[in-house]
């Protein structure tokens, strides 16, 4: 009871910080420990990663951003509304953040929720540069909870971000551990016959790509708050509490499965805005996607937050312990899934790569309802991977997997795997309405020169995507590639089509899967230029990002009467 | 200025409500096998208590009571979606939040609806998904309910929501004992 007093009188005589707030950031070289190796990197007010911002609805912010690097730097708050010149994006939004000078953002927080901001100069991001983002909401929370933690993941890398784009461009396999051996073809060959395995292979082969070839940078270290897994991050509680964590996937590349053995995760949050609760026992996090899951714990105990890549090649782990110290079992890594025909389908129909030497021939035996069909070879490629033994039939669906792909994630404990088809806004923000307009976006790639591209057109070559103010555009995203890849449009909100109409959840990044179509619409309420890219880190910087443009506004004069007041702030 | 205040207090007092509610929210469970109470009678009611039910909360999230008090529950349902008032030991409700799972999966709950048709639907041995027990009502939007309920004796009680996921995200409120 006297705490709350104190509360009260703390919030009362905070009041005026409540309403704008100043803060300050510093862009520093920083030594990163990961537990497997050390390395230096690039971190916010000397660590990587980098301060909680808390912020509140409501509050107008000045974050003063001072460059100590001997490079351009740029900060974006990603998932933030905001006035486009503030959004962060070198080339776009702003020039960027020289060396040795401080830039000052100023803008007001008109949402609540878990967001994150992180660099998007180079592959600084990738080196470090990245932080959280928790703003309390105006009102109450639609939920309670006794504590919470930020848990924010990554893909620590002992390469620098420059390095891997090199090998990467050099070999695209470069960093890719588990392609297959002759060992395996044989192994294979007995389970589906020679045949079979043999022309799988040479189609394997014409695609330029390996069958295993689902995270393309692999030997990282994941980490959690910036602690390796020996390192184990480790948020603690008393007996009863229930506990927020807002997890955040900070990583250049790498999609993480999560869950908490021995405890149930609520869903109530996703890229900041609340959904319809969801219990479930794991959950995919997506490249830049947050999640905020509630689970209580009734007794004493150590759990295990387990975070393994979607490739199974690295891991993150953390512990939820009534004291620190205290450790829970750190379960064994599930055999790598393999990509599957289905995951090809979408490559197979459009032809989206370059594929000099694949005649129509080949692609005469590979059309969609043989794919369909053909569950024993789909099924053969699943058995290596989480689904056991599994029949065809019984296999659970996601819409948003291609049918019978090998990247459909299942719960380790056979229970509830969170889809995007869970996901329901839980009090939408926008009026549902038609769509003004569709605009196609293939989802395009060569892997073997390692260029990523939208409609088969790397950024440098394309045009901008020019929207008009007040329109709600809806995106077709079509991936015809074999990786899944998180497209994140800058400062609109990304409105995920579920089949839910109304209820159809706000997010900021829309995973599409290999082979899938997905839907999002936009309502396009934010006038100026803005980013919309992949945002795997060696993926946007390959090509795949566009500019936005958006046309008209409520008041032109108005935004640039903005503009010139916050270069003003500056001088 | 007053505005201003305003907004800087409102967040701090509804945190010293919650905490109040925490503070009491030791459910030990180890009484087990307590009477939750049973179904009033009208010329028993000492007491009126509205409680309101939001997306996903409470309004109070704290209802004190005593032993042998028969009380109406006014229940509306000011939120969008559908939600439950129940009253009940954890146990139970965790129970009946496996029923409600069912009450999903069959469509019969549609987030802000009810299927009454499919509810009553005969599933096999005289069995349907009718939510019809006397400690519980269950709203669409803008419904209102009551419950006259009789707590025959001290006991480790809670009102919760049953839907699926909204006792976990917190839609729960504790019955003291005075």
């Amino acid at each position: 009871m006297k705490k709350s007093i104190l509360m009260v009188l703390l919030a009362g005589l905070a009041f005026s910080a409540a309403n704008a707030g100043e803060y300050d950031i510093s862009v520093d070289r920083v030594q990163i420990d990961t537990g497997d190796f050390n390395k230096e990197g690039i971190g916010y007010n000397g660590a990587s990663p980098g301060p909680i911002l808390r912020f509140k609805e409501g509050e107008q912010v000045t974050i003063n951003v001072t460059n100590n690097l001997d490079e351009m730097t740029s900060i974006h708050w990603h998932g933030l509304i905001l006035p486009f010149e503030q959004d962060g994006v070198p080339g776009i939004s702003f020039p960027g953040i020289k060396p040795g000078e401080t830039f000052t953002y100023q803008f007001p927080i008109v949402q609540a929720g878990t967001y994150w901001f992180h660099s998007h100069s180079g592959f600084q991001e990738p080196n470090g540069a990245y932080g959280a983002i928790v703003i309390e909401p105006e009102g109450r929370e639609p939920f309670r909870y006794d504590r919470e933690y930020v848990v924010q993941l990554t893909d620590k890398h002992p390469h620098s971000g420059d390095r891997i784009m090199r090998n990467l461009k050099m070999s695209a396999d470069y960093y890719n551990r588990q392609q297959q051996t002759v060992g395996d073809f044989f192994a294979e060959s007995g389970e589906k016959g020679f045949m079979a395995t043999l022309k799988d292979r040479m189609m394997w082969g014409d695609m330029r790509m390996m069958k295993a070839d689902i995270e393309d940078v692999q030997g990282f270290t994941g980490l959690i708050n910036g602690k390796g897994p020996e390192q184990n991050w480790t948020g603690t509680f008393e007996e009863g509490d229930r506990i927020r964590l807002r997890f955040i996937n900070s990583s250049a590349m790498t999609y993480f499965d999560i869950r908490i053995p021995g405890l149930e995760m609520t869903v109530v949050q996703a890229d900041g805005n609340n959904v319809q609760p969801v219990n479930v026992d794991e959950f995919r996090i997506g490249v830049a996607e947050t999640y905020d899951v509630i689970v209580h714990i009734k007794d004493k105990e150590a759990y295990t937050i387990f975070a393994e890549s979607m490739g199974r090649s690295g891991f993150a782990r953390g512990t939820l312990a009534p004291e620190k110290g205290m450790t829970a079992e750190v379960p064994e890594l599930r055999e790598a899934p393999l990509l599957t025909m289905a995951d090809m389908a979408g490559h197979m129909e459009h032809g989206g790569m370059d594929h000099g030497n694949m005649n129509h021939d080949d692609m005469a035996g590979m059309d969609h309802s043989d794919m369909g069909g053909n569950a024993e070879m789909d099924h053969s490629a699943m058995g290596h991977g989480s689904m056991g033994q599994g029949e065809g039939e019984t296999l659970p669906e996601d819409p948003f997997y291609a049918k019978g792909s090998g990247l459909m994630p299942t719960a380790s404990n056979g229970g509830k795997f969170l889809s995007y088809a869970d996901l329901k806004a839980q009090n939408p923000l926008y009026e549902d309405r038609e769509p003004t307009r569709e605009i196609e976006l293939r989802l395009t790639g060569n892997m073997e020169r390692y260029e990523w591209s939208i409609n088969g057109t790397k950024y440098e070559d394309a045009d901008p995507i020019v929207l008009q103010y007040g329109e709600r555009v809806r995106f077709k995203f079509v991936n015809e590639t074999m990786m899944t890849h998180p497209m994140h449009l800058h400062g609109m909100w990304s409105i995920l089509d579920v089949g839910e109409g109304k209820w159809n959840p706000l997010k900021h990044v829309i995973s599409v899967a290999p082979a899938t179509t997905v839907y999002m619409e936009t309502e396009v309420d934010a006038p100026g230029e803005w980013a919309f890219h992949c945002h795997l880190s060696y993926h946007a910087a390959s090509g795949m990002f566009r500019k936005i443009v958006v046309e008209g506004g409520p008041d032109s004069a108005v935004a640039e009467g903005k503009q010139s007041e916050h270069q003003g702030d500056e001088s | 200025m007053n505005q201003i205040l305003k907004n800087a207090l409102l967040p701090a007092m509804v945190l010293a409500i919650s905490s109040g509610a925490y503070a009491a929210g030791e459910h030990g469970g180890h009484h087990g096998g307590e009477a939750v109470g049973e179904p009033g009678k009208a010329e028993n009611v000492s007491r009126t208590i509205d409680v309101t039910m939001m997306d996903n909360y409470y309004e109070p999230e704290s209802i004190a009571v005593e032993p042998g008090e028969t009380i109406r529950f006014r229940v509306k349902n000011e939120g969008a979606l559908v939600h439950e008032f129940n009253i009940g030991t954890a146990d139970m409700h965790e129970a009946h939040q496996k029923e409600m799972q069912m009450m999903v999966e069959h469509g019969v709950l549609k987030g802000d609806r009810i299927d009454h048709e499919m509810m009553e639907m005969d599933m096999g041995d005289g069995h349907s998904m009718k939510h019809d027990d006397p400690n519980s009502v269950l709203m669409e939007p803008g419904e209102s309910k009551e419950i006259i309920w009789t707590f025959t004796e001290a006991a480790d009680l809670e009102f919760a929501c049953n839907v699926p996921g909204h006792y976990q995200a917190g839609m729960y409120g504790d019955i003291e004992f005075e």
